[in-house]
């Protein structure tokens, strides 16, 4: 059951005048007719009810895939469904299930924080008591609440940022677009906001959100795709996207008596034994039975431990090793 | 300043000075918040959010329309009453023609300001400088204090009309003879409508290049 069905996506851009040496620092492809390619022919599906992040440097062409799956750019070429519709052809009832908040989004700072939301709630046709209650609650679960009379040019960044996620939930979506959710904000801000994309998720709620910071879409996602140069290159759950660079699972060994090298590395598990400074580096297959092995390998030899480090993959390592080509 | 402009050191009738300040008026202030709406939303980062919510482009369009309409309707009866006022033209006034010319030719010229805020920019002053290019000509060819017979450009003019409209409201004959208000109203309707068609459709080439890369 999908809630994104995303099909050879492509977006051409025409390269500005104006903007000629900015472009061309960010281009991507650059095809014969001059045509800058910020998304190449990309393909993937969201599950009902997951939480999809979409992990990628910038310029790789995550603002410009949220914004044709939103509706607000027109794919080049390719075809997008949201639960069940074409957005292009039926683009009113799409919009009508989906929440957006775009990156860098602002919201109308001569508005209250409370006229903000009357005024989406108005767009989406939710009757003025309906949505006068539901504005307050929303307020109340992003706490901001005691703020609800002050202008929202008043706000602080993060206050706004929640803000815009209020005004995202207006409408109940069963989708909601986040770009970018926590960039730049406070700590408190940014636990809120995480806090509440969870227990919206446990509701039901479909989250498409994109990032480049791994911590948030380890925490959060389901499942990554990440995007380089318009391309998906990985696309999984965050622990089989770690589970793919096996030699970031890694064992520090400090010891007290020096070690037969050789001898570890026949064990079943090991795979390489570096001996660095005062310690040993092994890289193992399965961290799990590597450290238990290992140890069964020093009692057995009577050698003594100072100390043991272990090394998961971060998807950080998983990432950068696959932006640089190495994936 | 205009109004200086014009009428400096000339003989005009009472009912052309109204006539004349009243279609500079609506025409000024009608095209004044269009142009901006579009490149200020983009520049403020709200005009994303708001086509990602279920409206087409036409109803936001129309929304800009709306809001020009209702400022050059309000701004443009302060020198009607103003000038009916001093000059005493109660008596021949026309409270009905003149209502329904001001609804009309704001509208026409709301449309009008749609078509100026077509380029792609974020910057309003862009769109400030094209839109002092068009619309001071538009003035100055237009038959401002003055009769329509002795305007040359006059036709070509979407303000003629307006100020034709003005003129029998205030008890002057029409300068298209019998069907005049006929011809004035169905004039400055093809404007607005032919306007806010160029508009929309101008609007919808343009406005993916507003959010690109």
């Amino acid at each position: 059951m999908n809630a994104i069905i995303a099909k050879d996506l492509s977006k051409f851009f025409k390269p500005s005048k104006g903007k000629k040496k900015e472009k061309k620092s960010k281009q991507i492809l650059e095809k014969e007719n001059n045509l800058i390619c910020a998304v190449d022919n990309i393909s993937f599906n969201v599950k009902y009810g997951e939480i999809f992040g979409f992990l990628g440097p910038n310029g790789a062409g995550k603002t410009t895939t949220i914004r044709m799956l939103t509706g607000v750019l027109k794919p080049s070429n390719g075809s997008i469904t949201i639960f069940g519709e074409n957005v292009w052809k039926h683009p009113i009832r799409v919009k009508q299930i989906m929440g957006n908040v775009p990156e860098m989004a602002n919201v109308y700072l001569d508005l209250t924080g409370i006229q903000n939301l009357n005024f989406i709630g108005e767009i989406y046709g939710i009757p003025k008591k309906e949505r006068n209650d539901l504005a307050e609650n929303l307020l109340k679960k992003f706490e901001l609440f005691d703020r609800r009379y002050s202008k929202a040019k008043k706000y602080s960044k993060g206050m706004k940022q929640r803000l815009l996620l209020c005004m995202a939930l207006m409408s109940s979506p069963k989708i909601l677009f986040l770009d970018e959710p926590t960039s730049g904000l406070d700590v408190q801000s940014a636990r809120i906001i995480k806090q509440l994309i969870r227990e919206y998720n446990k509701t039901g709620m479909t989250i498409f959100m994109t990032t480049h910071d791994m911590d948030v879409a380890n925490e959060l996602c389901n499942r990554i795709a990440i995007i380089n140069k318009g391309k998906i290159i990985g696309l999984d759950s965050p622990e089989n996207l770690r589970n793919l660079k096996q030699e970031y699972q890694a064992i520090d060994l400090y010891l007290i008596n020096d070690l037969n090298q050789k001898e570890i590395e026949n064990l079943s598990t090991i795979k390489e034994v570096r001996k660095i400074q005062d310690h040993y580096h092994i890289i193992v297959h399965d961290i799990n039975n590597g450290i238990f092995e290992i140890i069964e390998y020093l009692k057995s030899n009577h050698i003594k431990i100072k100390k043991i480090n272990t090394y998961e993959p971060h998807l950080e390592d998983v990432f950068v090793k696959m932006v640089n080509g190495g994936g | 300043m205009l109004f200086l402009a014009f009428t400096v050191g000339r003989t005009i009738l009472p009912i052309y000075i109204i006539s004349g300040l009243m279609a500079m008026v609506l025409f000024l202030t009608s095209t004044s918040i269009g142009p901006v709406v579009f490149p200020w939303e983009t520049r403020q980062k709200t005009l994303e959010r708001l086509i990602s919510c279920p409206i087409s482009i036409k109803t936001i369009l129309l929304g800009n329309v709306w809001s020009s309409f209702f400022f050059g309707c309000i701004f443009s009866t302060i020198p009607m009453v103003l000038g009916v006022f001093i000059f005493g033209l109660w008596s021949y006034i026309n409270i009905l023609i003149i209502i329904i010319g001001i609804i009309i030719a704001a509208f026409a010229y709301s449309s009008f300001s749609l078509i100026l805020s077509v380029p792609p920019t974020d910057t309003p002053a862009s769109t400030m400088i094209l839109t002092i290019l068009i619309k001071f000509p538009i003035v100055f060819m237009s038959p401002l204090f003055m009769p329509i017979s002795s305007a040359p450009l006059a036709l070509i003019s979407p303000l003629t009309y307006f100020i034709d409209v003005i003129n029998i409201g205030l008890g002057e004959v029409s300068a298209f003879g019998t069907w005049g208000l006929l011809i004035d109203f169905s004039i400055l309707l093809i404007f607005g409508f032919g306007f806010l068609f160029i508009s929309f459709t101008l609007h919808q080439k343009t406005l993916q290049k507003r959010f690109r890369g």
